[in-house]
């Protein structure tokens, strides 16, 4: 019994004092900014049917999820993530609100994923989606939310990527690659082996083709590779791509929070879920990206009700990690000192102070027999 | 904030690649080498290195704590770890095998017995032999592989092999070839980006003294 109980099961946390408290500033400080931007907060459910995932994330990545019965006899899991609760929402009680519709959310989701990078099975996302709107105006708005965010938590030094799925399917389309050499392609260029690619590409095009390719699977850097680009790319929808990137890049030079911001042509980590602008986002003592978005018009599809979306989400475990050795100080120098008051006399009177105390909003403490 | 921390793996690799470093003026001194520090810097102080067994390389990229790393192809397959991997290296050659006694070798897989399989890399050898129907019981050991199959503790050895001379002294076979392994360089996905100039600078000196 006793080895049960001080057992945790892999993959979870308990959290509390200023590590907790941390979190929910972060979690405040999100929510107010989001509301800000006129995002209505959505409380969503911890489980539902397992097939929702599934039509949300693919069925691989929906296998990861923790599945259990209901009492109807129906397979249910425990979220792996919000955007398809957000999605079911939007296709069944939103159908006749006007768009766009701004939605937030803050929660736990769970996977039964390795822990890769420090990330348990159980973490919490926070984000927002952007649903009904195919403007550019949507994808620049999650954006500067974003940055928004991430400068008032002061967190230091981080990167937002900016990337285009249409720059590589525009490129790959010309090539006539069959599924399996198109996957076999995109994991070579998400891995960045340049040789491989080369070596790969010999059956399909000239030198020449082979050079620009693998030049642009590394291409990254600020609006000067966007000219680069344009000198070894010619398909309407990678041009177009292109296009878009400038578009957004201006906009954020505008707004001088072109230094956060960097596009990478190379990225093509999230192709079969984004349709659009993507992004993501990292910060010095994090190997992984801490957060991602980006523009997925088809998944509305999946649920029957076909329109446009952005969205990203952050992982609060990891800007808790980040935040802390900076934070935890400031945050602990905040809290109040209680009032100590003695319930080993007069318990009615001790508390009768207690609650004028917290009339006042002061904090108390009851010490009896201490 | 941009010296770059490199993740080496101990051992067969690790002179090589301390090698090809200095050609291009990464140098680490041989007093640096000699002390016992597990973290030393090279003589420009722009570069940190770590030194650490293979098979942990990935896992100091990958979580980023060192922000590249040169480590085999065999325990990069083996950690399946999400980092990129610009550069073959090509040095360090050597195959990842399945062998076994020249008996076991005749026999052929047979799909209906568990095949005994010991080895230090159980996640490439369960795929390998789950894709062939073959049924199989891991037997993850860390070292003398060879000695497996010899005492009769497993039928067959997933291991990486350079000359083939320890399978030979202890009367093994090679029975098929999984893969072939050189050294990589692997990039943190986040340093790739965080520190790219510094990253890229690296890459090419690595490509330019490897004449590729």
């Amino acid at each position: 019994m006793s080895s049960s109980l001080s057992k945790i099961p892999p993959g979870v946390q308990y959290i509390f004092d200023a590590d907790a408290r941390l979190r929910r500033w972060i979690e405040r400080e999100a929510m107010t900014i989001f509301d800000g931007w006129s995002y209505a907060e959505i409380i969503l459910p911890i489980f539902d049917y397992a097939d929702l995932f599934a039509l949300g994330m693919g069925k691989e990545q929906a296998e990861m999820t923790y599945r259990f019965t209901g009492r109807d006899g129906k397979l249910l899991a425990l979220r792996p993530d919000m955007t398809s609760l957000v999605a079911r929402t939007i296709a069944t009680r939103f159908r006749q609100s006007s768009r766009p519709i701004r939605l937030s959310y803050s929660g736990e989701v769970f996977r039964w994923d390795e822990p890769r990078g420090g990330r348990q099975y159980e973490f919490h996302q926070i984000g927002l989606e952007h649903i009904g709107s195919d403007r550019l105006e949507a994808d620049t708005e999650a954006l500067v939310i974003v940055i928004e965010l991430l400068q008032k938590l002061q967190l230091e030094g981080f990167t937002i990527t900016l990337s285009h799925v249409d720059f590589f399917t525009g490129i790959v389309e010309n090539l006539k690659l069959d599924a399996a050499n198109r996957q076999h392609l995109r994991d070579m260029v998400d891995r960045k082996q340049i040789a491989l690619i080369n070596e790969f590409l010999k059956p399909f095009t000239d030198a020449a083709d082979r050079a620009a390719f693998c030049k642009l699977s590394t291409l990254a850097g600020k609006r000067d590779i966007l000219t680069a680009a344009r000198q070894l790319v010619t398909n309407e929808k990678s041009v177009a791509a292109l296009d878009d990137l400038e578009r957004v890049y201006a906009i954020a030079e505008e707004l001088e929070l072109d230094a956060h911001i960097d596009i990478d042509l190379g990225d093509v980590g999230g192709l079969d879920y984004y349709t659009g602008l993507t992004f993501k986002i990292y910060a010095p003592g994090l190997g992984a990206a801490l957060g991602r978005g980006g523009r997925y018009d088809r998944l509305l599809e999946n649920f029957g009700a076909a329109e446009p979306a952005v969205g990203f989400s952050l992982c609060l475990d990891w800007l808790a990690q980040l935040l802390a050795p900076k934070l935890k100080e400031a945050i602990e120098a905040q809290i109040e000192a209680a009032v100590t008051l003695k319930t080993d006399g007069d318990v009615a009177a001790a508390f009768q102070e207690a609650t004028r105390l917290r009339r006042d909003g002061r904090k108390v403490r009851m010490a009896g027999g201490e | 904030m941009n010296q770059l921390t490199i993740a080496l793996a101990k051992g067969r690799l690790q002179d090589v690649a301390l090698e090809y470093l200095s050609r291009v003026g990464i140098v680490v001194s041989d007093a640096a080498l000699a002390s016992r520090k597990l973290l030393v810097e090279d003589d420009g102080g722009r570069y940190s290195f770590l030194f650490v067994k293979p098979a942990d390389v990935p896992v100091y990229v990958e979580y980023g704590v060192a922000d590249a790393g040169i480590c085999g192809r065999d325990v990069l397959m083996e950690s399946q770890a999400d980092v990129h991997e610009p550069l073959d290296l090509g040095f360090g050659a050597c195959r990842l095998v399945v062998a076994g006694k020249v008996e076991t070798a005749e026999r052929g897989y047979n799909l209906l017995t568990t095949a005994r399989v010991a080895t230090k890399y159980p996640r490439i050898a369960a795929d390998y032999f789950q894709q062939r129907g073959v049924p199989v019981e891991l037997i993850a050991l860390s070292g003398s592989i060879e000695l497996a199959p010899v005492l009769g503790l497993s039928d067959h050895i997933v291991d990486l092999v350079e000359t083939g001379r320890t399978l030979k002294d202890n009367g093994l076979v090679v029975i098929d070839t999984i893969a072939e392994s050189t050294a990589r360089l692997i990039v943190n996905r986040a340093s790739y980006h965080l520190k790219r100039a510094t990253v890229a600078a690296l890459v090419a000196l690595l490509r330019h003294a490897l004449h590729l």
